[in-house]
């Protein structure tokens, strides 16, 4: 069985652990609401319009920020991803490369395994590039071509009585 | 050198592990030949695919007449044993039969469509999911192939991406998933903390050896069995499934309604069964199932699916949810093999996996055929369509019927085997139950027969002969012929599911 502890930890077993864990939990609530408790308890409590208005540097908000963002921003972010996750494979393999280079068979494997892995991504950084995810203006797309009616049961009886009408 | 002391994966690991490898190289060779082509070209695309899958499906079958041992490779990640290789041969056929038929889908190849290519390639890599799926025995490599499967799903899903309803099958895909996953990772992380091990091993190893908490174990293998309910689409993880179905192409349905369902009962048959089950010790941990109850826990999840999704069955007029309820209620029949967690139990699941993909991609294919004439999936639309198409239609009663288990079909067998292998252990209620929810399929299955062979079209409608692509043809042939000859000549069938799964319990 392949134990995995911390080093030099007590094996005091699962419910050990998770009641660190609980005691940490209890506390922060303990924590915040004594804050807010005592808090509530001295201060004075006087409202007025001007006092309940956007603090200092805030902007006074307009509008819903239920706002629909445009796609393309979601696209730059995954095109981030691409090259991010890269750097975070590639530094801790550099840092072990160099160890295991002198081993024969192993020194070979890894380094093709990271050759492998950056075709790869670069596989995908070409996709991006070809289906025009890098242009910034893109053409619309017309929504309504593949629409058929939808046919819901429920509603049936509602357009019947419409139409009879 | 402490690096040593892992268990590092080295290229003699590629040798057990060929038709993955080769999907791999396949889904990059035609996802390159896609951007060469511009995305104009979707035929480089589907050659490199279907000759991948064909490439692949050899190397598997190679192996499976080469027999041998199991072997761990990837540094303990994955196992190649016979079970693995029962299943590979499964998703590749899946995974082929969808390619080649897609080729001729409107949906998939219609002229509006902008990137036709996608859809062959990323069948290939759910396939190579798929299979890395059946072959997980640590926790780390259960979650991340599932989580490949997932991916490639959603995309997949969401393939029309111009239409509002396969975005929003998409959409709903992801939350479902996301959710389901979440729930799953707590359960791992919980029997994580209680065995401290990765492996399935290790964890039966870690379950026997400390005295385990009922409660704890209990909550922990729900936790887990959310995840994998969510996969196979079992009552109450469910809700996706019709939405996705009737939203997502019908031929991305068809694959969903097997292949990862088909993946998720490997998964679990492994998972299960080496963790929990007695396997080849029975003295050794039958407590364990005794001590969460499993099999009254299990057997309440397939009575209440197959029962759900028949009872839900009856009342859809969309023939793809009517589909899509169906599968629902054959994972029931499907989960009624683990209650016991026993070989014969866990084979009768391997042998109606096999029938079952045959079928019901076949009776799927029968709906993308249609629907690239007719443009709807409605079963209103399906009157007198048998005359208009008498081969199509004959195809699909053969599916149908075979979905309703009726002899002399496959579906017959498959229900056979679960059946007995319930009623071996004296679990008659689960079996009646079973066998009452068969009688019901067979009013939702042949309202569409009827549909086709028995009412007459609206007055004016279109009445002439259907003309269906010879590809088209020949792949529904290939999936209804065995649908026929598997009703009455099932021994080699099962004979390979036994195999595989003693193989499984050998193979520890």
């Amino acid at each position: 069985m392949d134990t995995m502890l911390p080093m030099g930890s007590v094996d005091v077993g699962m419910n050990g652990h998770f009641a660190t864990v609980l005691i940490f939990v209890l506390i922060g609530f303990f924590f915040a609401a004594v804050a807010l408790i005592v808090a509530k308890l001295l201060r004075p409590h006087d409202p007025n319009p001007t006092k309940l208005t956007t603090y200092e540097c805030g902007e006074e908000t307009r509008g819903s920020s239920w706002i629909r963002f445009n796609v393309r921003f979601y696209l730059v972010a995954l095109f981030f991803i691409v090259f991010d996750v890269e750097v975070i494979f590639l530094y801790p393999w550099a840092v072990v490369f160099k160890h295991l280079l002198p081993l024969p068979e192993l020194g070979v494997l890894v380094f093709w395994e990271m050759v492998i892995f950056l075709v790869i991504l670069s596989l995908g950084l070409a996709y991006i590039w070809v289906k025009g995810d890098l242009d910034w203006v893109k053409k619309l797309v017309d929504r309504a071509e593949d629409e058929p009616p939808r046919r819901n049961p429920l509603l049936k009886s509602v357009t019947n009585e419409e139409g009879s009408q | 050198m402490e690096l040593l002391n892992l268990n590092i994966p080295s290229w003699s690991d590629l040798a057990y592990w060929r038709p993955e490898a080769i999907l791999c190289g396949t889904f990059l060779a035609a996802l390159l030949g896609d951007l060469i082509g511009r995305g104009r070209r979707p035929a480089i695309s589907f050659v490199i695919s279907v000759f991948g899958l064909i490439t692949a499906g050899a190397y598997s079958v190679a192996a499976v007449l080469h027999g041998g041992a199991a072997h761990t490779i990837m540094g303990d990640l994955i196992i190649v044993d016979g079970m693995a290789a029962f299943f590979r041969l499964l998703f590749i056929l899946a995974g082929l039969a969808t390619v080649l038929f897609s080729w001729t889908a409107e949906e998939i190849m219609g002229r509006k469509r902008e990137n036709k290519a996608e859809f062959f390639y990323l069948t290939v890599l759910m396939t190579a999911a798929m299979m890395v799926m059946a072959e997980a025995r640590d926790l780390l490599m259960l979650f991340l192939s599932m989580e490949a499967v997932g991916l490639v799903s959603y995309v997949m899903a969401g393939y029309m991406r111009t239409s509002l309803r396969s975005t929003e099958a998409s959409l709903k895909y992801v939350i479902f998933g996301a959710v389901s996953s979440g729930i799953m990772l707590y359960g791992l992380s919980l029997l994580y903390g209680m065995t401290g091990a990765m492996t399935f091993d290790g964890i039966r190893a870690g379950l026997l050896a400390g005295e385990v908490n009922g409660l704890s174990l209990l909550i922990t293998v729900i936790l887990i069995l959310a995840g994998m309910s969510y996969k196979i689409a079992a009552v109450p993880f469910h809700f996706w499934c019709p939405d996705v179905y009737e939203g997502a192409p019908t031929p991305v349905a068809a694959i969903f309604s097997v292949g990862p369902k088909a993946a998720g009962f490997a998964l679990m048959i492994r998972f299960f069964y080496t963790t929990l089950a007695a396997g080849a010790d029975p003295s050794a941990s039958a407590p364990l199932i005794e001590l969460i109850n499993w099999p009254l826990l299990m057997a309440v999840i397939a009575a209440v699916t197959m029962t759900y999704g028949n009872l839900v069955a009856l009342r859809q007029l969309n023939v793809k949810r009517m589909l899509a309820y169906s599968s629902i209620s054959h994972v029931g029949y499907l989960l009624m093999g683990f209650v016991l967690l026993t070989d014969a139990g866990l084979a009768a699941i391997l042998f109606y996996l096999a029938v079952y993909t045959l079928m019901n991609l076949g009776a799927f294919f029968v709906v993308v055929a249609l629907n690239n004439h007719i443009k709807s999936e409605e079963l209103d639309d399906y009157a007198g369509i048998g005359f208009r198409a008498p081969w199509l239609g004959t195809m699909m009663v053969i599916f149908l019927a075979s979905l309703t288990g009726v002899p002399p079909f496959a579906g017959f067998a498959g229900k056979f085997y679960v059946f007995t292998a319930v009623m071996d252990r004296q679990w008659f209620w689960l079996a009646i139950l079973a066998a009452l929810n068969s009688v019901v399929g067979l009013y939702y299955y042949f309202r569409v027969v009827k549909a086709m062979f028995l009412t007459r079209p609206a007055e004016g409608a279109d009445t002439t002969p259907l003309k269906i692509h010879w590809l088209q043809y020949t792949v529904l042939a290939v999936l209804a012929v065995p649908t026929l000859v598997l009703g009455f000549w099932f021994g080699p069938l099962k004979v390979l599911a036994d195999q595989a799964i003693g193989l499984l319990s050998t193979g520890m």
